[in-house]
């Protein structure tokens, strides 16, 4: 493809103004509004130039505990990916050296074991999480974000083990090292940037989850983005109170996107796409 | 590399055991879990009501009930519309972002923020856009003549509303993942396409659309795992309605189990649920390994 013609480039920012104008409108609308005057949050035409008040925020915090619904999906999400991160490592790591003609069904099941619909299994999740007395706590949403992120987890850091050479591996060996000392000190630090990619991306996951936070958390474990949409259920929808909750929400996944782009297409795809 | 490889197999086993032996305590147990109930008369809201054993009639009764079927051809239909039009508009946005011109890194940066949104905000933002009397789409619209429309109120309309949000969700994805292939395309087929003086369209179809194919399919089969389990924009915007009309797999088996506390009937239905799914994933895995095998 050569550079286009200026009559073709200017087809091409043509469409992309439009193309992002569309795109973006929702996530102007969150922002604009999160700090918009009631009165004036649906004036038509909108208001683009408006006085910016703070008050929808204040609100958040101070008529409800959102401080601590943030803190229990910060709980939720560092506790889970920790956990995956540490066990989808070392299970990728095997997966990655294992010479066997199964290793390779293997790894597709445990890939499978993340597409199954969560809603599947959220009846049996909270019957057991009942029984064993778990329901309401942040180590039930724990546990059932990681059965998602370890299998993400080992199927990207597969990829990042399978591009360290075995040679420098075979030589640490010579020197002496064990397997599990070649693995710390050689392995894991040049695999370093897929640990970061999967942290970053079980965390996002775990932040943003919906379904399994309502259904398995109550008052004590309840998580951001199941607390935003409580705003909407009461007798007035307090859409100001719903914009600056998602607004907060949304902010870890944006700075994901501007400072880490070039691994999204890795991890959104599993692989597939490099 | 023999001799790494059978050293240490003991230990390569003893890194892998946790994650299988996790994955079935969390994932495979429920499933059965599932599978038990699905045989049984549980009702949550009736807890003296003994458990009894029913054999297939939960079964029977999801496979021949009208409201099943109909949640069964919803999900279908719902992911018909958002797959088509997301491959047409993210191959479309992919084919201009990846023009030799300034700017194109930021305007792909910022076309993947939608992704990245949970779901829920997605849903919420939408809701305000749509929002009867007030919502600012119709205003929108109204300004180059459109409208109004009924979005999430009206059973022709939210079957739509629901698939658009999740086109502005997810074309980015379709769009990013197009466009990493096409960098990697070789050019050499391009200069022969050019010499032989054949149009941008002819080229495009009989030599970019070729090579991007396999990318395309993966893509595809992605969404389409998606798109069946989609659960949260729907649960936000009309909850299944108006009049079942946005009832899809998941919001039947949510009422089934916590609006009716059916938790048996529910259960039935997860599981004819997890055999379609399963059925999309060893496509998707077949079609990987033929990917993968053609690469060398």
């Amino acid at each position: 493809m050569d550079k286009p013609s200026t009559r073709q480039a200017i087809l091409v920012y043509t469409l992309l103004a439009i193309i992002l104008i569309v795109f973006m409108m929702p996530i102007y609308l969150i922002v604009s509004s999160s700090v918009k005057p009631s009165p004036i949050m649906f004036q038509k035409p909108p208001a683009f130039i408006f006085p910016v008040t703070w008050e929808h925020y204040v609100d958040l915090f101070t008529m409800r505990p959102f401080a601590k619904f943030i803190m229990n999906s910060l709980i939720v999400a560092l506790g889970s990916t920790a956990f995956s991160v540490f066990m989808g490592s070392l299970g990728a790591y095997a997966i990655s050296r294992i010479r066997h003609k199964r290793i390779n069904d293997v790894a597709f099941w445990i890939l499978s074991m993340r597409m199954f619909p969560p809603i599947a299994v959220v009846v049996p999740y909270y019957i057991i999480f009942k029984t064993v007395g778990l329901l309401d706590t942040p180590l039930a949403l724990i546990i059932v974000y990681s059965t998602a992120n370890i299998p993400l987890t080992v199927w990207l850091m597969k990829g990042f083990f399978d591009e360290v050479p075995t040679a420098l591996e075979e030589a640490a060996s010579v020197d002496g090292y064990g397997l599990v000392e070649t693995f710390w000190r050689i392995t894991l630090p040049l695999a370093a940037p897929g640990l970061a990619v999967s942290a970053v991306f079980c965390f996002i996951f775990s932040w943003n989850e919906f379904l399994f936070a309502l259904m398995l958390t109550g008052s004590e474990a309840q998580t951001a983005t199941v607390a935003v949409m409580s705003f909407w259920s009461s007798d007035a929808v307090q859409w100001g109170r719903i914009m600056a909750g998602s607004f907060i929400i949304l902010i870890p996944g944006v700075i994901f996107v501007l400072t880490c782009q070039r691994w999204l297409v890795r991890g959104l795809t599993m692989g597939s796409v490099k | 590399m023999g001799y790494i490889q059978r050293r240490n197999r003991r230990i390569f086993l003893i890194f892998l055991f946790p994650v299988i032996v996790a994955l079935f305590a969390t994932t495979i147990y429920p499933m059965l879990y599932a599978g038990w109930l699905s045989f049984r008369n549980y009702d949550l809201a009736k807890p003296f009501i003994p458990r009894v054993f029913v054999g297939w009639a939960n079964y029977a009764e999801v496979l021949s009930s009208g409201p099943f079927l109909h949640a069964l051809i919803t999900t279908f239909k719902l992911m018909a519309i958002t797959l088509s039009v997301q491959l047409v508009l993210g191959v479309g946005i992919a084919l201009l972002v990846t023009q030799k011109l300034r700017g194109m890194g930021l305007v792909r940066t910022l076309l993947l923020i939608p992704m990245m949104i949970s779901p829920v905000i997605v849903g919420l933002v939408w809701l305000f856009l749509y929002f009867p009397e007030l919502g600012y789409l119709n205003y929108f619209l109204s300004l180059i003549g459109l409208g109004p429309v009924s979005w999430i109120t009206s059973t022709d309309w939210a079957l739509l509303a629901i698939a658009i949000a999740d086109i502005w969700q997810w074309t980015p994805f379709v769009m990013m993942g197009t466009a990493a292939a096409l960098q990697s395309l070789s050019p050499e087929p391009y200069e022969a396409a050019r010499i032989d003086g054949n149009s941008r369209w002819d080229v495009f179809s009989r030599v970019t659309l070729p090579q991007l194919k396999p990318v395309l399919v993966s893509l595809m089969f992605l969404r389409a795992i998606d798109a069946f389990k989609i659960y949260d924009i729907i649960f936000v915007l009309t909850k299944g309605g108006p009049a079942d009309s946005t009832e899809v797999i998941s919001l039947y088996i949510y009422r089934q189990s916590f609006t009716f506390w059916r938790m048996g009937v529910g259960a039935a239905a997860s599981f004819v649920s997890l055999i379609i799914i399963s059925v999309l994933i060893t496509l998707f895995f077949k079609s990987l390994q033929r990917g993968q095998a053609s690469k060398g």
